[in-house]
């Protein structure tokens, strides 16, 4: 690995005064769970790491009857707070299910989001929640729906010195149940293909639904034509078999080291109809 | 880029000039000569690597030095206590066959240890789920399951 220096500001206005100074040789840096392996392997070189670690305005939940996280939360934190469990489940399930314990102990939401991996864990529960980021730059800040963040494998909206602050989600609806299921070699590794669900019912009948697929396109994927499929009737055996081949038509995966092309096509669908079975079971609880 | 980091190192207070580009594992190996952490891949998927930072387990071989300044780093040389006494989780290593080679055992055990002092009861599986991020090449990971529930009993009885 290269040398390079190694930054430490202490709020958000210090980290923007230095990457406006460092821009093109600097990069941030959170957890480092995913920077520092790329560092290593040697596919990224940036002479400058500026870490988020000292900036308390990065930190910390807040509940205003939906739930505001700090881009620096750590995925330890949201696998063990009692109020995420209740109501965010699927993005409970999907911290605890990231990689393993010093992993999450270091790595954060905001890292996790930024780095852009089509299979990140944190972006399909999001997406099935209504979730909007809150970006901030030397300029001001702007709020965007969590769809619009993702640009490419690896890529992002966010600009050169702009930094994700907060990410923020509503409160599910009463009658709603939400989840996430992940595929990987082991659960823990990186996901082959994850999936998450939202589901709201009245009287048997979905009146909203959310899907939400990953690692099976360039970037996290909302599946807007299953959600139209889903809302208006009841969710049976049928309707779920119908989802299942059309997920199938809706992916566009790849073949790397982890999957094949063919395999991820096959078990998306699957992995859909399990989400949205478990995200009715929830809603029904 | 040059700093001086303070820290508590296994109980001491210390002090060492690093350069920025190090990790804490070369710190550990190069500066304070603690050869328990290990550099298995480097990269945070062996757990070969893995201190404790504020009772934390974390990878040693990804987390940059210049983060610990303040804190408080535990290595498996740091279990050890009066009389060269050592850790129940050490012991029922030794006991119960959770050594092999040897090589993963330090991370095993600080991975054992931060499970336990967050549950002291814990089940199989979440035992498996606590030391998920250690890997085992000699696959002793039926011993070292093993070792751990034992010294889950030991420390509570």
């Amino acid at each position: 690995m290269r040398r390079f220096d190694y930054y430490q500001p202490q709020s958000l206005s210090e980290a923007f005064n230095l990457m406006e100074r460092l821009k093109g040789d600097a990069v941030y840096v959170a957890g480092g769970t995913d920077v520092i392996v790329k560092m290593k392997q040697g596919a990224i070189s940036p002479k400058a790491l500026i870490s988020l670690r000292g900036i308390e305005e990065l930190r910390g939940m807040e509940s205003d009857g939906g739930i505001k996280l700090g881009s620096m939360v750590l995925f330890r934190e949201l696998e063990r707070d009692p109020h995420v469990g209740a109501k965010y489940y699927a993005m409970k399930e999907a911290a605890s299910l990231l990689a393993n314990p010093q992993i999450r102990n270091v790595a954060t939401i905001g890292g996790n989001l930024c780095n852009a991996a089509p299979s990140a864990d944190s972006a399909p529960p999001l997406i099935v929640l209504d979730a909007a980021f809150l970006l901030e730059g030397p300029g001001g800040s702007r709020e965007i729906p969590v769809e619009e963040f993702f640009t490419g494998p690896g890529s992002t909206c966010l600009e050169d010195v702009e930094i994700l602050r907060e990410i923020r989600i509503p409160a599910p609806e009463n009658k709603s149940g939400n989840a996430f299921v992940k595929l990987g070699r082991l659960k823990q590794d990186i996901a082959v293909v994850n999936a998450a669900a939202m589901v709201m019912m009245e009287g048997g009948v979905c009146k909203r639904c959310r899907v939400a697929v990953g690692a099976v396109a360039p970037t996290p994927l909302r599946l807007r034509e299953i959600e139209q499929m889903v809302e208006g009737g009841s969710i049976d055996e049928e309707l779920l078999g119908a989802v299942e081949s059309k997920v199938k038509e809706l992916v566009s995966p790849i073949t790397d080291v982890r999957s094949t092309q063919e395999y991820r096509r096959e078990v998306s669908g699957i992995l859909v109809k399990r989400a949205l079975k478990e995200a009715l079971t929830r809603a029904q609880m | 880029m040059k700093k001086l980091i303070r820290f508590t190192l296994n109980g001491s207070e210390v002090s060492a000039e690093v350069p920025s580009h190090k990790m804490l594992l070369e710190v550990l190996r190069e500066t304070f000569e603690l050869t328990g952490p290990k550099e298995g891949c480097g990269q945070g998927e062996c757990g070969a690597c893995t201190v404790l930072v504020d009772g934390l387990s974390v990878n040693s071989c990804l987390y940059p030095a210049f983060e610990v300044d303040g804190k408080e780093v535990t290595t498996v040389e740091g279990l050890i206590g009066e009389g060269n006494k050592l850790d129940p989780i050490q012991e029922a290593f030794v006991e119960h066959g959770g050594v092999q080679c040897g090589f993963c055992t330090p991370g095993m055990i600080m991975s054992a240890k931060a499970l336990l002092e967050e549950n002291p009861r814990p089940t199989e599986d979440e035992i498996k789920k606590g030391i998920s991020g250690n890997l085992c090449r000699c696959t002793g990971y039926v011993q070292i399951v093993e070792s751990i529930k034992k010294a889950a009993q030991k420390r509570g009885s």
